[in-house]
């Protein structure tokens, strides 16, 4: 029974957090809002790969570092605090799933290029009303519908699509080259401009079981995939809602009103505080969710759920109020503070929100109780 | 970062599981409760809590001079883990355990500890908590119950308000000016002072839940032994930091997580049995939420504690974090008590005694008692200057 992490883990936190303050920055990421071309930073891609971020994950037989979800927790927390664009986060969701579910084939096929950052994975599996059913033909199925809200669809190399076969009722992901024929792709507009999805329609794509993540349906793949993602936007809310912390106690103690710094008046400091409380505590749901993802605990569900619900409510709270705090400037474009609260506000809806999320809890929790 | 328990913890949660189930009451939690009467019920929270010690279960990360086991924090989370499964009682000697002895620990003298931890552990003596007056509240440094050096005694004068166990206490820790000329935080010290000693007059004070655990205490010529001083004459506003570091740190609020996550389990039986709509409340999609909400709010609570363990564990100090805990804790115990009132809807107005309520009046005293949650242990402002001007390093 350990709560901590590793002296190993806190240097790789340190080594992607002073990385990103000397290679990255937010005028970098604003150039992404006006961007027409893709808005794919390759600088950044192939620095973050240079430090092993896509690798970490990958087993190390297959040139990757041999790591779980938990030395994941901190670098996604400093993913999130620098707004790292796409599609990092969402290639690491894919590559736990491959890690996890892939055929020997599939792992030795993708999981190389990824650990050397060659390859990009995106997971495409955002419920909307046309979902991609899969219909079985000769030797295979011909896949037809379409998933919105794709991640980088357009700078990936594989998506990881799910999808529902028809005949037996059954879940399952499927990898499926978004540049293959009968596939389109049509970029849509965001809440976050420093973001880039896309609507992914399918129109009888014929695919076999050599594309099917394990080699034929697993509703627990595509479970495994919802809650990777849901711990990943968990663990980055935290690191927005720490920098936006940051950023409200900076100005508090630095604008002055009626003669004294603004974070002299309790109405101010008290909010702070409560931010401070909900904070911490999102993070020790998010990293006790991470180990859980990472040892497939019994509890795995309800952990996950927990950190989704959690954080995205305290990261609601702490973005709304480092606004508020910042009076009129922080309802300026020109300050950063909308970047990361539409960063974050992007989170909280993806991968289930809170009210999903506190459902399917309780589901668990007396499911759990009815069983004892 | 592992949550797996070693196998030798494995056993002990056996171990313990198997001693408390053995030592309940046959049926407790589902047909035998704690006695309505209150003094009955500290009574049996005192004979548990003895039970617990002479069952080798008191003090486990104690170390063993003191009477203590010699175990880990870990183990200690492992058996208030299993004391919150099996719905066991709370204790009458918490401020002993988890406020005295910490602060005879650091600062006490050899002497001091020997002779008071142990008869803690035991519940010889149970403690009570004398820093509160009339008028020094938040503003503790506030207080004047004086005490002057007459011989090798203290003889002190005064008043302290909201004692809580005092009428049950032997020992009372106490606040009290020693140099009334020099600044107020510098002419304090820490006292140890008898119950049992002439000029001490204890009367209970009726709370809001209609029970009586605080306590005016009022003090006339009391005679204090000199050796009954902690730390140094006019050293005492150090050493209440300690304590109140104590108050609002991880190992109490572990104890108190017991409790809460009894009684949401409690909770949850009560949310299918209660009906609205004409269906179970548990089908209540609104109900669900905030009931879903709490589940999560109680189980954060314990990870929250196992987090700060784990700091405790490495060397790290607690701090002013201890304050995040107590913050934590006292709002999230305020909602799981709304939540548990508007899951009995409509028959949240019968209260304990009525034979018609749901729980025994459980959720009602417990909303009740949870009011104070935010007000006792410091307030949940003074909790949030704390945490702005010395975590975040605000202005005050
Ligand atoms: C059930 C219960 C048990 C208790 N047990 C004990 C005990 O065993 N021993 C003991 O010594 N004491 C005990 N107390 C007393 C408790 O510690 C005090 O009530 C508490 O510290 C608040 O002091 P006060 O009641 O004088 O309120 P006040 O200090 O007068 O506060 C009144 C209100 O003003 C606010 N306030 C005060 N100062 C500030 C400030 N600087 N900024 C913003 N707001 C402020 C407070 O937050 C509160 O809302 C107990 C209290 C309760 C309710």
């Amino acid at each position: 029974m350990n709560f901590d992490f590793s002296a190993e883990q806190i240097m790789v936190q340190d080594s992607v957090r002073s990385y990103l303050a000397d290679a990255w920055s937010m005028a970098r990421l604003r150039r992404l809002i006006e961007d027409d071309g893709d808005g794919f930073d390759a600088a950044l891609w192939d620095g973050l790969a240079a430090l092993g971020l896509p690798a970490i994950l990958v087993p190390e037989a297959l040139g990757g570092l041999g790591l779980g979800f938990v030395d994941l927790a901190l670098v996604l927390e400093e993913c999130g605090r620098a707004l790292v664009p796409g599609p990092l986060v969402e290639t690491m969701i894919a590559t736990d799933a491959i890690v996890r579910f892939g055929t020997e084939a599939q792992r030795l096929a993708l999981l190389p290029g990824i650990a050397a950052g060659r390859l990009r994975v995106v997971p495409a599996i955002v419920e909307s009303g046309d979902a991609p059913l899969a219909t079985p033909l000769a030797g295979g199925w011909s896949l037809s519908g379409h998933r919105m809200l794709v991640p980088w669809a357009a700078q990936a190399d594989k998506l990881l699509v799910a999808v529902r076969f028809a005949a037996d009722a059954a879940a399952g992901l499927v990898i499926v080259d978004p540049q293959q024929a009968g596939v389109s792709l049509r970029a849509e507009t965001l809440f976050d401009p420093t973001a880039r999805a896309f609507d992914v329609s399918f129109d009888r794509v014929v695919f076999g079981a050599a594309e099917v993540l394990g080699g034929g349906p697993s509703a627990a793949a595509v479970e495994r995939i919802g809650d990777a993602g849901a711990v990943a936007a968990a663990a980055q809310m935290c690191g927005i809602a720490a920098r936006m912390l940051d950023l409200a106690v900076a100005y508090a103690c630095q604008r002055v009103q009626f003669g004294r710094p603004i974070g002299a008046f309790q109405a101010i400091k008290h909010r702070c505080a409560d931010m401070l409380v909900q904070l911490e505590s999102g993070r020790t749901a998010a990293y006790f969710a991470t180990w859980a993802l990472a040892s497939a605990a019994p509890e795995a569900v309800r952990a996950v759920s927990m950190a989704k619900a959690y954080c995205g409510d305290a990261s609601r709270f702490i973005c709304n109020e480092t606004i508020q705090i910042h009076g009129g400037v922080g309802f300026a474009w020109e300050l950063d503070l909308h970047l990361y609260l539409r960063r974050a506000k992007t989170l909280e809806y993806s991968y289930g929100d809170a009210t999903a999320h506190r459902e399917r809890l309780l589901g668990a929790v007396l499911a759990g109780r009815e069983a004892a | 970062m592992d949550f797996h328990y070693s196998a030798e913890d494995e056993r002990f949660r056996q171990d313990a599981r198997g001693w408390i189930t053995a030592n309940l009451p046959p049926g407790w939690g589902r047909d035998v409760h704690e006695p309505e009467d209150e003094h009955a019920r500290y009574m049996g929270r005192l004979a548990w809590e003895k039970k617990l010690y002479h069952g080798g279960w008191a003090g486990l990360a104690w170390p063993r001079e003191y009477g203590g086991q010699g175990a880990t924090l870990v183990q200690q989370a492992i058996l208030a883990e299993e004391l919150a499964r099996a719905g066991a009682p709370e204790g009458l000697n918490i401020i002993g355990r988890n406020l005295t002895a910490p602060t005879l620990m650091h600062h006490g003298t050899e002497a001091q500890r020997r002779r008071f931890l142990p008869k803690i552990l035991s519940c010889e003596e149970v403690w009570c908590q004398g820093f509160s007056e009339p008028n020094a509240g938040s503003d503790l440094a506030a207080l004047r119950t004086t005490a002057i050096r007459d011989g090798d005694h203290f003889v002190v004068n005064g008043q302290k308000t909201w004692t809580s166990f005092a009428q049950y206490a032997q020992w009372c820790f106490m606040l009290v000016r020693t140099d009334p000329a020099a600044p107020r935080h510098k002419g304090i010290s820490f006292l140890l002072v008898d119950m049992r000693t002439p000029g001490i007059t204890v009367r209970p004070l009726r709370q809001i839940s209609g029970e009586s655990e605080f306590n005016e205490t009022f003090l006339d010529n009391v005679r204090v032994p000199a050796e009954n001083l902690v730390g140094a004459l006019n050293g005492g506003w150090a050493i209440a930091m300690t304590t109140l570091t104590y108050e609002r740190g991880p190992e109490d609020a572990l104890a108190r997580q017991i409790r809460f996550s009894r009684d949401l389990d409690r909770l949850l039986d009560v949310a299918r049995t209660q009906r609205r709509h004409g269906a179970p409340a548990i089908d209540d999609p609104v109900l669900r939420q905030k009931l879903a909400g709490a589940v999560i709010e109680v189980e954060i609570m314990r990870l929250n504690c196992l987090r700060s363990f784990s700091r405790l564990l490495q060397g790290k100090p607690l701090g002013p974090e201890a304050s995040f805990q107590k913050l934590y804790w006292s709002h999230m115990a305020q909602r799981l008590y709304e939540t548990a009132l508007e899951t009995l809807g409509a028959t949240a107005p019968l209260a304990a005694g009525d034979p018609a309520t749901p729980a025994g009046g459980l959720f009602q005293t417990g909303f009740l008692q949870s009011r104070a949650f935010t007000i006792y242990s410091g307030t949940s402002e003074i909790q949030r200057n704390i945490i702005a001007e010395r975590v975040l390093g605000m202005p005050k």
